[in-house]
């Protein structure tokens, strides 16, 4: 929830304060990032290595964080947006090109992930860190096993007992996939077409939601959602009734990238943290603490047995051919919103 | 004499150098957190929107323009409609409520005040999470009501309308039973007994005399469920359906997902000004209320003089 990475965000800004009224000569690393996304043991092994230390800063959107910095916001050393933002960020001079002679680990990034879906294909100004994808989660003690596609939404039976996310580009993205288009078009018809399916599959949905599916599939509320890996895994781990697919026609994936703004301070030490996050070994214990995956192959021999197959830590390569990533569509962002308003509005 | 030109001067809004100074933290307070706030808004409402989310240094019109189209204006429609229908609830709920506590023994009306005000201690997202365990589909209410015959096997009782409308009454109904249970408190119940002796019915009693002399109650209790439902947001989120979006809703998604803050700015700032014209219809009655008085005691003044 909000509040809770409101009262983290206050929490850790207050650590940091007292931290920096104690005086510490020692050179200071400011981190900007996403929450409960690293784990701290991590944090505290980098602090020992380098003889720093490390302050984290929250953000709860891409799109917040963007707002601070153009506000002035600086004095972050390493900052992890989202990879259309670290684009965004790229395209405006926000951020550096990245000197690969610091960064000897970029050699685990998986060849694969950065031909088949990444942005920044030569990590020019960006290393990515996790990916996570949405897929559908049901509940397999009621319905069985389900056909692999978006077309379960279109099922009357199940009416009133669904949810997509109630997000433009994740939802109208799926009506995309589903029509066989790719989630990034901007092509006028196919968008139109994508609005007429979305909205018969809104007859049969009890709602578009981001935030209650979770624990609406858990409690047999909803019997269908559609939602993020990282949130779904958690909720599958507890719940045996349930089960989850990736649909056939196409999933979308997000990757969020460790990127160094022009006006950071300590360049060094971003380099140093950013090298030490993708050393295999890391990286393993980075995904057994978010359930997201890394894109450093080399990590699945360092995790835990029970997690070696896990489909949230390690997404199957064929996925990664299925999965698009969400790109940022400048203007032509006005096309999917106009189109959402009128799914909205749609009886 | 003397005293009464005082009170006169007070009822008409005059008022002394040390009333001014004690009203400065307050006022000071409002400018900076209520006042600088809502221009802010409104000014970012006639700026340009760059396509990053950031504010653009250009002014226009088209945002207005943009929010008066015709989609908006259903949005503004059902987020009116449904205000009104809770307001309206609130109100043949509460004015009941308020009459009957107003008349139980004072030694147990706190006790019933108390009950009132309870459920406000628990945090709110809690009690709407509350109402969704409530209303589930496989829950006791539904199942009890399936097997009553009372619904029919598809109706769902949340995640639309009706559980939007339900769970906001919920929420507003105990600052509709305060201000009514207020005025009711200081209403002479013994004008009721004397319209009943000059052969008023019960009904035409509780309509003609109570309801008129706790007006004042009722003008809050109106203002104080109304506001807040217009501006409703986590509610319609959480409980109402692909079909339930209010304008908090439309806001809130234009100042994130969007990236478009003017738009939001817009939206927001017809909302404030929907919301003021039923403040200013009640402040301009009150006003009336206090004229009339005033020239009621003047006449009074005039006829023992």
């Amino acid at each position: 929830m909000k509040i809770y990475k409101i009262i983290s965000t206050a929490a850790i800004a207050l650590a940091a304060l007292m931290l920096w009224g104690c005086g510490p000569s020692k050179p200071i690393l400011n981190v900007y990032m996403w929450s409960d996304y690293i784990d701290p043991e991590l944090v505290q092994d980098f602090e020992k290595a380098h003889n720093c230390k490390v302050v984290i800063d929250i953000f709860d959107s891409n799109e917040s964080m963007y707002a601070k910095l153009k506000a002035g916001g600086s004095g972050y050393d390493v900052i992890l947006p989202t990879t259309y933002m670290a684009k965004i960020m790229s395209d405006q001079k926000m951020i550096d090109n990245l000197d690969h002679a610091k960064l000897p680990n970029l050699k685990y990034i998986s060849k694969s992930y950065l031909n088949d879906l990444a942005l920044d294909k030569q990590m020019k100004y960006s290393v990515p860190y996790m990916i996570g994808y949405t897929c559908v989660a049901y509940n397999k003690e009621k319905l069985g096993e389900i056909e692999n596609s978006w077309n379960i939404f279109g099922n009357e039976a199940l009416k009133g007992r669904m949810t997509l996310l109630n997000d433009l580009r994740e939802t109208i993205g799926a009506a995309l996939f589903f029509q066989g288009k790719s989630m990034n078009t901007t092509d006028d018809a196919s968008l139109e077409a994508a609005k007429q399916q979305v909205i018969k599959w809104k007859k049969n949905l009890a709602k578009f939601d981001n935030e209650v599916y979770k624990v609406g599939i858990q409690s047999g509320e909803f019997l269908v959602v559609q939602g993020y890996s990282g949130d779904l895994f958690q909720v599958l781990d507890e719940t045996p009734a349930l089960a989850y697919m990736c649909p056939k026609e196409g999933i979308s994936m997000s990757c969020d990238d460790w990127v160094i703004p022009t006006t950071a301070k300590n360049k060094d030490l971003a380099y140093a943290f950013i090298n030490f996050v993708c050393d295999p070994k890391n990286a393993a214990k980075n995904m057994e603490f978010t359930c997201y995956s890394s894109p450093i192959p080399e990590a699945r021999q360092y995790v835990s047995e029970e997690n070696k197959n896990h489909p949230g830590m390690f997404i199957p390569d064929d996925l990664y051919k299925r999965g698009e990533l969400i790109r940022d569509l400048g203007e032509d962002n006005a096309k999917y919103i106009k189109i959402w308003d009128e799914i909205k509005l749609s009886q | 004499m003397n005293s009464q030109q005082k009170s006169e001067k007070h009822i008409r809004g005059g008022s002394t150098v040390a009333e001014y100074l004690l009203t400065i933290p307050s006022f000071v307070w409002l400018c900076i957190f209520f006042l600088v706030p809502t221009i802010l808004v409104f000014a970012i409402a006639f700026r340009t929107a760059d396509p990053f989310g950031g504010i653009d240094s250009g002014w226009t019109l088209e945002t207005i323009a943009n929010v008066l189209r015709a989609d908006y204006v259903s949005v503004f429609w059902r987020t009116i409609w449904v205000s009104c229908v809770v307001t309206a609830i609130c109100l043949l709920l509460g004015i009941p409520v308020g009459y009957w506590i107003a008349q139980q023994n004072p030694k147990y009306r706190y006790w019933y005040l108390l009950a009132v005000i309870i459920p406000l201690w628990t945090n709110f997202l809690i009690r709407i999470f509350a109402w969704r365990v409530l209303l589930h589909p496989e829950g006791f209410l539904r199942r009890t009501l399936l097997w009553l015959g009372l619904i029919p096997e598809d109706l769902f009782l949340l995640n639309n309308m009706g559980a939007v409308i339900i769970v906001t009454v919920y929420t507003c109904l105990p600052f509709a039973i305060l201000p009514i249970y207020a005025a009711a408190e200081k209403f002479n119940f013994s004008l009721i007994e004397a319209a009943r002796d000059l052969g008023a019915s019960r009904f035409y009693a509780f309509r003609s005399i109570f309801l008129p002399g706790i007006k004042r109650g009722i003008i809050t209790a109106i203002l104080v469920v109304f506001i807040p439902a217009m501006g409703s947001y986590a509610i319609p989120d959480l409980v109402g359906g692909a079909d339930g979006e209010l304008l908090g809703n439309k806001i809130a998604i234009r100042a994130s997902a969007n990236r478009n803050l003017p738009e939001a700015a817009a939206l927001a700032a017809l909302l404030s000004l929907i919301i003021t014209v039923p403040v200013l219809v009640a402040f301009l009655k009150q006003k009336r209320v206090f004229r009339i008085i005033t020239n009621l005691r003047r006449s009074a003044g005039d006829s023992t003089k």
